[in-house]
């Protein structure tokens, strides 16, 4: 049954999430024909350029905020409101049911959040291969790095690890926010009245409580490292070191709090459901 | 064997009682009218016996299962609001439904559809209310389940669609199945209840045959109703 759940899970959410991502595909090759062409290569061409890269960052911040949003709206229409009278009298498990959502919401969400990092980086390089190809000065742009160091040197990983580090954080974030949208909703239906409302508080709540947990630990490998730095390395060897720490303690908290939401949906899923 | 079974089955919603001590037994190749004010219990019992809420305390039993996925698989439910996703086609609904039940007949339900003049490759919401009243009517009733529930399915449509509704019931329900149909039509359905369960502010008032009714009070259904829940 899970896997008929998948399928219209996913036939569903298709029909929104799929063009959005198509869109981002086609803003990217877009941004990216235009840098490496020479219409940005004039001082007059800033009239144009910042407005379109403002668009830009525009529509991909809202593509992922719809994303986000919808995945919290489709988990609490179809189960929550009257859609549910049909979802909760399928001969299925609540946690097929919760499972069939966790699994393309995590999806999505991280296809979403792929691409976005993707599409940055492919207009990153289009625009810095087009100034080293047409030799353009960037003096202007004083970057205060070793021209020798590697890539490792730089970001405390050789570029192979530091992609599958950046993998695995995306797909811990992807499950750790799509559980916590979940969690908040899940919450929310415990309550007597006004369960949406209390789905949406719940949200900003753990979401709140979250960031703090996850700022105040990223400031440990911070310290760390600049106790451990004079300030001669303080420049070459920040990031990298910070980076060093940050990958894993990054991926420790998103996959702890990720298996908490889980087993805190787990609970609550499998209360008997009270539909209004 | 007993089709569906309530034992001592009571929701409260906080202070108030919606339900109290419900024990009842309904067997096999009845139809039976779920009749009572607004108000009196209808629908919370109906949604207990879904699975859609959980009951303060007491159980349910459909065919010996608890409710879960096995007793879901033997009810055919018609809630008294439209729970299909409007922007899908009326098709993929029916491909939605032959996936999840067994017992789903695709073909009558297609047979149905096409009786009504209904396209399948039409979204549901280019549909009319009263027309996708009818679909969810198809859809349920186009399963050979053992327990229909069907809540106040003649409410808000025309004289002339209560008799398609009707007939679509009578018609397509198989004869050891049993169908638990509550509402406020009374005369519209009298004459072909086999039982009746009167609930009053949650309680169980009567269950009885209605031919047992009728020889006892030499009444119709609907008479005795108005006179047991006169305001």
């Amino acid at each position: 049954m899970l896997k008929k759940l998948l399928k219209y899970e996913w036939k569903d959410t298709s029909r929104l999430l799929l063009p959005i991502n198509l869109a981002i595909i086609v803003l990217t090759i877009l941004g990216c024909s235009m840098l490496s062409t020479s219409i940005f290569d004039s001082e007059a061409s800033i009239f144009f350029a910042v407005p379109l890269l403002i668009l830009y960052i525009l529509s991909i911040l809202t593509f992922s905020s719809v994303t986000i949003i919808y995945i919290y709206v489709r988990f609490y229409k179809n189960l929550y409101t009257a859609e549910g009278y049909l979802m909760h009298t399928l001969p299925v498990t609540p946690m097929q049911l919760f499972h069939s959502k966790l699994i393309v919401g995590c999806s999505w969400f991280g296809l979403n959040s792929l691409l976005t990092t993707l599409s940055f980086m492919a207009l990153g390089f289009a625009a810095g291969f087009h100034q080293a190809s047409t030799n353009i000065n960037v003096d202007t742009i004083n970057i205060n790095l070793d021209p020798s160091a590697s890539f490792a040197d730089i970001f405390g990983y050789p570029l192979p690890t530091f992609l599958l580090w950046m993998l695995a954080l995306l797909i811990l974030s992807a499950f750790s926010s799509i559980l916590m949208e979940y969690v908040s909703i899940l919450l929310g239906q415990q309550m007597e009245r006004n369960k949406l409302a209390a789905s949406v508080a719940f949200y900003f709540g753990i979401y709140v409580v979250i960031q703090i947990i996850t700022s105040v630990a990223m400031m440990v490998p911070e310290f760390i490292t600049l106790s451990n730095t004079t300030d001669e390395e303080f420049t070459t060897n920040f990031l990298s070191e910070t980076l060093r720490m940050a990958f894993p303690m990054m991926s420790i908290i998103y996959l702890a709090v990720g298996i908490a939401f889980y087993i805190i949906c787990r609970v609550l899923m499998n209360r008997k459901v009270n539909l209004d | 064997m007993t089709l569906l079974e309530c034992k001592n089955l009571t929701k409260l919603y906080g202070k108030h009682t919606a339900l109290s001590d419900i024990c009842l037994q309904i067997d096999g190749g009845h139809i039976i009218g779920l009749l009572g004010p607004n108000g009196s219990g209808k629908t919370t019992l109906i949604k207990l016996i879904t699975g859609l809420l959980s009951p303060t305390s007491g159980t349910v039993y459909v065919k010996e299962e608890p409710i879960g996925p096995a007793s879901k698989s033997m009810i055919s439910y018609l809630p008294d609001h439209t729970y299909l996703n409007k922007n899908i086609r009326v098709q993929d609904i029916i491909d939605f439904f032959a996936d999840f039940y067994e017992d789903f007949d695709s073909l009558r339900a297609y047979d149905m559809m096409a009786k009504l003049q209904i396209n399948p490759r039409q979204k549901l919401k280019t549909l009319s209310k009263g027309t996708q009243e009818k679909v969810q009517l198809i859809l349920v009733m186009s399963r050979h389940a053992s327990l229909y529930i069907l809540d106040e399915p003649l409410a808000g449509v025309d004289p002339a669609a209560r008799d398609y509704i009707l007939d679509t019931i009578l018609s397509n329900y198989d004869e050891n199945a049993s169908i638990l149909i509550s509402t406020h039509l009374i005369s519209d359905i009298g004459n072909i209840l086999d039982e009746v369960i009167f609930l009053q502010d949650g309680t169980l008032h009567t269950h009885a045959l209605v031919d047992e009714l009728r020889e006892q009070d030499h009444k119709s259904i609907d008479t005795i109703f108005r006179e047991v829940f006169k305001c």
